[in-house]
């Protein structure tokens, strides 16, 4: 199989799981108890008006319908419209307000997160047993066993109302100012990047050590070729391919972590919409962010799995 | 566990390290709030918000109360609903798992496409999803962290075990004609069970990460109930005035979660065969 074919095929897996996702997801949200047209328009509202919030938000069909209704709607487009926390706004309109915010965190974080962990990952390997490798791996345990939650307030507290050097809340699209977004996006995507960093350079680290002892090492080492010549050529670009797997798999922790920093640092994102929303019992949000979450860490997924495929030819075969 | 295995464990520095850190941590948040002198609820009008002391090591919060007492009791809340949530998870999804190796075909196929499916969410997302319609009780927290770990479960339990399956003895006690029950949890089990318990111990860090996270933006454990996100949340509100609230509290979670990772390191690093074939043992 070719590297097109592998794709396609795997794109095909993808649509087919966003399409069971998204079925579970809305039986799901049917499962919650409370009638969402009472507890909005309150118990003692005129029958009339009830009929026709349910006739508005596509509660008045039988749930299969309602279901077949929302695909409909989803392949143009058209998420429904908010019940509670922006009254009859279109969901796709909150949801392209935001996603801008919630990319550009996740992708500044995932780039912080792969800088730090290539630089720790390569001295903890390249020094393992020694001080260095001591040091980043102590470094790399308590990254993960630090809330990212916690370590978002310890960050304001050090260089937003410590130092000033940042703002403490609020955030600057990227449409309005670039600059402006990676100073204010800084010290949240350092948060969200902590943790990540610390499960790439271990993985990273694992990689190494696991290469550097393979036969065709040895023998290249034993043609006489300089250890970095070696090191990048032959070990470094096989451990590649476990570090961009981890980096996939991490998505889904990058975007739970997300969710909860959007809201401490008051970025307009994804994640603190859900929050809001789920809050303010606002289901049919709930439902868009949930898809939208797992629409991202399926694409990001499929990318993962192709460039693993371009690196590892023996995977498509 | 037999004592060889703990043996092992003391020997090894990041296994000795972590399980010293988690029996303190255990020890501490089972009979430290019993042995402190302060309630975690009652109120102190006189010591609001006062820093850390001798007589309040972690100071007091906003009505007065002790933080170190509600930080030990919250830290049991912690840990009761992030150790149930991964055992439920683990028993659950271990089951699936030895069951899809064993039989394989379209139970295997259909538990896997699950887990898949189920691993596709963001962990968090899938756990808020779940706070928001049935409601934040402790046990559906604890039901929330248990979904989002069955699929790693299943799938860890059905790879190891399929490693497992073709082994001599699993096939000797096949033909001895053994009830499937008992081979899978008298033969593969205990052979795979090192993996599971590293995993068992990384989960219930990362459970422990989740509940405080769902408590901490009020969709998960509610007050007055103290969990540490609880706690964490209410230092939240007054950051700037009693800082250590939050910070120690962090600092609490995150030491108590270090101990777990470094225990799971170490298990790791002691039956990883690859690992114990490198360091010549």
């Amino acid at each position: 199989m070719g590297l097109i074919r592998y794709s396609a095929f795997r794109l095909a897996g993808m649509v087919a799981t966003v399409l069971v996702g998204c079925v579970v997801v809305f039986l799901v949200m049917k499962a919650a108890p409370g009638d969402p047209a009472l507890s909005i328009l309150g118990e003692s509202a005129h029958p009339e008006a009830i009929a026709a919030f349910r006739h508005k938000h596509n509660l008045d069909a039988p749930v299969l319908q309602q279901m077949a209704n929302w695909f409909a709607g989803a392949l143009r487009g058209d998420l429904g419209r908010s019940l509670t926390i922006a009254g009859g706004v279109p969901i796709s309109e909150l949801i392209a307000q935001k996603l801008p915010n919630t990319l550009f965190i996740g992708v500044f974080a995932v780039i912080l997160a792969v800088i730090v962990s290539l630089v720790i990952g390569t001295i903890a390997a390249l020094y393992r047993g020694r001080m260095a490798d001591t040091v980043a791996t102590s470094m790399a345990v308590l990254g993960i066993s630090m809330p990212d939650f916690w370590l978002s307030y310890m960050l304001v507290f050090a260089f937003a109302l410590g130092l000033g050097w940042f703002p403490s809340y609020g955030f600057v699209s990227p449409l309005d100012s670039l600059s402006g977004a990676f100073h204010s996006g800084l010290l949240p995507a350092v948060a969200v990047a902590a943790p990540m960093a610390a499960v790439y350079a271990r993985t990273l680290r694992t990689a190494l050590l696991g290469i550097a002892h393979q036969e065709y090492v040895t023998a290249a080492r034993s043609f006489g070729f300089r250890p970095m010549f070696v090191f990048i050529h032959w070990v470094f670009r096989n451990a590649l391919i476990p570090y961009v797997t981890i980096i996939g798999l991490q998505v889904r922790y990058i975007l739970g972590g997300v969710v909860v920093i959007e809201r401490i640092f008051g970025v307009p994102g994804v994640g603190s919409l859900m929050v809001d929303a789920g809050f303010a019992r606002d289901y049919p949000v709930v439902m868009a962010c949930t898809v939208v979450f797992l629409v991202i860490v399926l694409l990001v997924n499929f990318a993962v799995d192709v460039a693993c495929s371009a690196l590892d030819p023996r995977r498509t075969r | 566990m037999s004592s060889a295995f703990f043996r092992a464990i003391v020997r090894n520095r990041t296994a000795a390290t972590g399980l010293a850190i988690t029996a303190c941590v255990l020890f501490a948040v089972t009979v430290g709030g019993a042995l402190s002198p302060y309630s975690a609820v009652d109120l102190d009008f006189l010591n609001l918000i006062a820093p850390p002391s001798l007589r309040h090591p972690f100071g007091t919060d906003s009505f007065g109360r002790d933080v170190l007492t509600r930080v030990l009791l919250g830290g049991r809340v912690s840990l009761v609903v992030g150790i149930s949530g991964v055992a439920l998870a683990a028993i659950i999804g271990g089951m699936a798992g030895l069951f899809a190796a064993w039989y394989g075909g379209w139970i295997d196929a259909g538990l896997m496409r699950v887990a898949d499916l189920v691993f596709s969410f963001p962990s968090f997302v899938l756990a808020l999803l779940l706070m928001v319609v049935f409601g934040s009780s402790v046990f559906n927290i604890a039901a929330a962290i248990a979904l989002v770990y069955l699929p790693i479960f299943a799938r860890l339990t059905r790879n190891m075990a399929l490693l497992v399956k073709e082994e001599p003895y699993v096939q000797a006690a096949r033909l001895m004609g053994q009830p499937v029950w008992r081979i899978l949890f008298r033969e593969i089990l205990p052979n795979i069970g090192a993996p599971l318990m590293v995993q068992a111990s990384i989960g219930v860090a990362f459970a422990v990460i989740i509940e405080a996270g769902l408590s901490f933006v009020g969709l998960g454990v509610q007050p007055p109930l103290p969990s540490l996100g609880v706690i964490m949340a209410d230092g939240r509100e007054y950051f700037q005035r009693g800082p250590w609230v939050l910070t120690l509290t962090g600092v609490f979670i995150s030491i108590a979660l270090l101990g777990l990772n470094l225990l799971g390191d170490g298990i790791r690093d002691l039956t990883d065969p690859r690992l114990r074939e490198r360091l010549g043992a």
